[in-house]
């Protein structure tokens, strides 16, 4: 049924691989593709992937670096996939331990991987255990509850006993209530708790809920049959009591499980309240640290806490590292550390500077995670592109979306400004005939260009020309216009401003990706301030989800960049950048700090990082 | 006679020793501390001037271009499958030349989102930078490959340490493959101008400036010699003319590999 199964080192050298019958392709690029797509991305929630026809599920082993890949066709619907690859990631660790804990890639070289024996019976076995969903064999009527029960019990007597027997008789199919089951004994009389249905979510889960299901049907039975001698003593039932409804314990406030006594640190615990108290900032550090995501760092190793410590090296290890991991480890070196004999307040103060050193290592993998989103995923050049454009003799057009009051048209000034520096002419398009004044900006800044870069400096010609029909007018038939006439004056860059626009506002959002789809820009600049806040994730989703729904091709143009704007009125607050890069997964182009024509910035990463580290 | 030969210098000595019995002993101990000082520095300029301890070759490249089977050829003569690597891998080599020396290959991701960070933590530890290419779809790559090869020959601690850079042009095996002089050729061409747009482009937002140093001479075409570090362009093939089973050929890119 599988078409593929590998097992590969994160350094990319395949162990071992296996290829179903009859398949003929090979599966390196799937494998390749699920790599780029998910596991660099880092962004999946879950752990499948489809790629054309085939559908691909991974799991990572942090610990020995490995990845198991397993591949099926997408039609098919195999329940028992992910058992199986936990199955064969433990049975594969367990015989290759000691090649694989070996630092250094020789022995993955050197090593041949024979694992094809225990991988086919690892697949019989989940086969067959997929295969045995036979539904529930009947009960025959010797079996049932029924016949268990004497007439005379189900004769009506004084008291709500009948009521509460029909009641129970006819509620079939509600959940058991397992708690009260227990608390009310020798009550087998009232309805019998039926079997929990559990509701099967999907179909993965189908075989353990199987398992449940097969347990708690043994676990009736078991009562069932130390029911009926009891019953017998009892002739006449008593008149129970309304059975109480159990306590609820609600999850979500506070810890679980834990009562107002186990909150009470008022005698023994003083010392780690006292302590987590004395750190309010690394806890809110800590908060912020597990919401952005811990899982990002794979393999992070806490680092051996020194000598002192090595017993707890086991229980951090190179695991991910979680919160939840953190607090054990942090309660049992406090215990450890009072325990032998150490004052109470050094090893409060051991624990903080343990604190320290964990957040450090955390911020460090933090800085490095957010510099890694913010470098360009491709090359970031467009002088490069515009030569490549005037090479094949057309215009390379750059289009500006945004939403009202970014900045498009004064950073389209800056821009041009930079091109004419570097030697290009420019056609300045101007499709935002909404705005009152916007025509009359660009001839503004037109007039200055030119005034700073004289035609005579650069052969007779002006390096700026502004094409332009008034106001009222279709935005995409003017662009078009505008391209034309670029390419027949054989102009080298044309840069298109649109009007501002609401990402919510359906009818405008539909006319600019007309406008997008139609005229095929070069390059798509999405235009966003530096003070956006969480606005930016929202007008970003909705530019590009506007853009890939009104155009025609099965490959639409999106927004390929961004222009971070207003970035000198923000001090350290740059996280809009990394909301901005994160969500599109495109570069920031520019950077607007300033309204003259020289204040034009390429993004710093680390710069940026560093600043948003220091608070 | 002795005494002839050690009467010239005994007045001199007499004269010294009484002369430093004069002196303040404060004042000797001064000049002892001076000349101790003098001699430290200068024995510490020498150690740190000599280069860090660099014993690494790094296998760089693009995507796709044959860095992780290069390894694996390299290291143990073996076909091994590969998929898109997402961590480095080292190993120790040993060289095939007289004095058999070993030193760590070290095999770099190539995809885009991991190859600054690689390149920036084993960067400084490189004696040799191993640039592999995949010759047969140069010609789309083109550009992407001399982007590539520009971060590298503008790094500050590359130019630093001058490692000696071996563009190995790979798969040469497939009929398509371009040689390694075409490639060279290609590449200059395209460094000429990448060189005048990346010094042209904007500085960074906290006034660091982008492309800092120009590569080559200003004024004639870029070429390669030009470069403070020594560049060879050699033919390779992971894969092997044979296919799976035979061996690699992969000889000049050892014996290049044996010269360092």
């Amino acid at each position: 049924m599988l078409d593929f199964f590998t097992i590969f080192s994160k350094g990319g050298i395949v162990l071992w691989c296996f290829q179903g019958a009859g398949v003929t392709e090979s599966f390196t690029g799937p494998v390749n593709a699920l790599i780029r797509s998910v596991i660099l991305q880092e962004r999946s929630g879950n752990n499948s992937y489809t790629h054309e026809a085939l559908s691909l599920k991974y799991k990572l082993d942090n610990e020995f670096e490995l990845i198991f890949v397993v591949g099926f066709q997408k039609i098919l619907t195999l329940t028992y996939v992910d058992k199986f690859i936990d199955d064969v990631q433990l049975h594969f660790r367990d015989r290759y331990k000691n090649e694989l804990e070996q630092k250094g890639s020789l022995k993955l070289l050197n090593n041949s991987f024979e694992f094809g024996n225990e991988f086919k019976m690892l697949l019989r076995e989940a086969e067959a255990s997929g295969k045995a969903k036979s539904p529930a064999p009947m009960r025959s009527f010797k079996e049932s509850e029924k016949s268990q029960k004497t007439v005379k019990s189900m004769i009506e007597t004084k008291g709500g006993d009948k009521g509460k027997e029909q009641s129970g008789k006819k509620n079939k199919n509600t959940k058991k209530d397992a708690p009260a089951a227990e608390a009310a004994k020798g009550d087998q009389v009232k309805a019998p708790p039926t079997v929990q249905k559990v509701t099967v979510e999907n179909g993965n889960q189908g075989l353990t809920a199987d398992e449940i299901m097969l347990k708690k049907r043994e676990e009736f039975f078991r009562k069932h049959m130390a029911a009926p001698p009891e019953k017998t003593s009892s002739k006449s039932p008593k008149p129970q009591k309304p059975r109480e409804k159990p306590r609820r314990v609600w999850d979500i406030s506070g810890k679980s499980g834990k009562s107002t006594k186990t909150l009470d640190y008022s005698d023994s615990r003083n010392g780690e309240d006292s302590t987590n108290e004395g750190e309010p900032n690394q806890d809110v550090f800590f908060d912020q640290v597990s919401a952005v995501g811990l899982c990002l760092f794979s393999s992070k190793k806490a680092g051996g806490f020194g000598g002192m410590f090595g017993m707890l090296k086991g229980l951090v290890g190179s695991k991910n590292l979680t919160q939840a991991d953190m607090e054990p480890v942090l309660d049992k070196m406090r215990d450890h550390l009072i325990g032998t004999s150490s004052a109470k307040g050094i090893s409060d103060q051991m624990s903080s500077y343990v604190c320290l050193a964990v957040a450090s290592t955390v911020k460090q993998a933090l800085q490095d995670s957010l510099v890694q989103i913010l470098q360009p995923k491709r090359r970031v050049d467009i002088l490069r592109d515009v030569m490549d454009a005037q090479i094949q003799r057309r215009p390379f057009v750059i289009t500006f979306c945004g939403v009202n009051g970014v900045g498009k048209s004064t950073n389209l000034a800056k821009i041009s400004f930079w091109l004419i520096e570097n030697g290009f002419t420019v056609l300045i398009a101007a499709c935002d005939t909404f705005r009152a004044g916007a025509v009359e900006q660009l001839r503004t800044h037109q007039r200055r260009l030119n005034s700073l870069h004289p035609p005579e400096k650069h052969g007779g010609r002006p390096v700026v020309q502004l094409y332009e029909k008034g106001y009222g007018k279709d935005a995409a038939g003017i662009a078009m216009e505008a391209i034309a006439y670029a390419r027949n004056q054989s102009f080298d860059v044309v840069l298109v401003d649109t009007a501002g626009r609401m990402q919510d506002n359906a009818p405008l959002m539909t006319a600019l990706a007309k406008l997008i789809a139609v005229n095929m820009p070069d390059l798509v600049l999405f235009v966003g301030e530096a003070l956006v806040g969480n606005e930016a994730v929202d007008q970003l989703v909705k530019f590009n989800q506007a853009l890939a729904d009104h155009s025609m091709s099965d490959k639409p143009r999106l927004i390929d960049g961004i222009v971070l704007t207003k970035f000198d009125t923000i001090d350290d607050k740059v996280g809009a950048a990394i909301s901005m890069t994160y969500i599109t997964g495109q570069p920031i182009v520019f950077v607007g700090t300033g309204q003259t024509y020289n204040d034009l910035r390429s993004l710093n990463a680390r710069a940026v990082v560093s600043a948003l580290m220091k608070a | 006679m002795e005494k002839d030969a050690n009467n010239p210098f005994e007045p001199y000595m007499e004269t010294l020793r009484q002369q430093l019995e004069d002196q303040d002993p404060v004042f000797l101990i001064g000049i002892i501390v001076a000349l101790a000082v003098v001699v430290i520095t200068l024995f510490l300029k020498y150690f740190l001037t000599s280069k860090t301890v660099c014993s690494a070759v790094l296998l760089v490249g693009l995507c796709d271009s044959g860095k992780t089977l290069l390894f694996s050829r390299l290291l143990s003569g073996n076909y091994k499958r590969t998929q898109t690597s997402i961590t480095d891998s080292s190993a120790p080599y040993k060289a095939k030349n007289d004095k058999g020396s070993t030193w760590t290959l070290i095999d770099l991701p190539g995809h885009d989102s991991l190859r600054p960070q690689y390149l920036e933590k084993f960067k400084s530890a490189a004696r040799a930078i191993v640039f592999v290419v995949d010759s047969a779809i140069f010609q789309k790559e083109v550009r992407d490959v001399a982007e590539f090869l520009y971060v590298l020959l503008t790094d500050t601690v590359i130019c630093r340490n001058t490692p000696l850079l071996l563009v190995a042009c790979n798969k040469q095996d497939i009929t398509m493959a371009k040689s390694a002089k075409l490639i060279q050729q290609q590449l200059e061409k395209e460094l000429n101008t990448l060189r005048v747009t990346r010094s042209a482009a904007l500085s960074s937002q906290d006034g660091s400036v982008g492309g800092s140093l120009f590569l080559g001479k200003k004024g004639k075409d870029f070429e390669f010699s030009q470069l403070p570090m020594k560049v060879e362009f050699v033919e390779c093939s992971a894969r092997g003319s044979k296919g799976e089973d035979g061996a690699a050929d992969t000889e000049s890119l050892e014996l290049s590999l044996a010269k360092l």
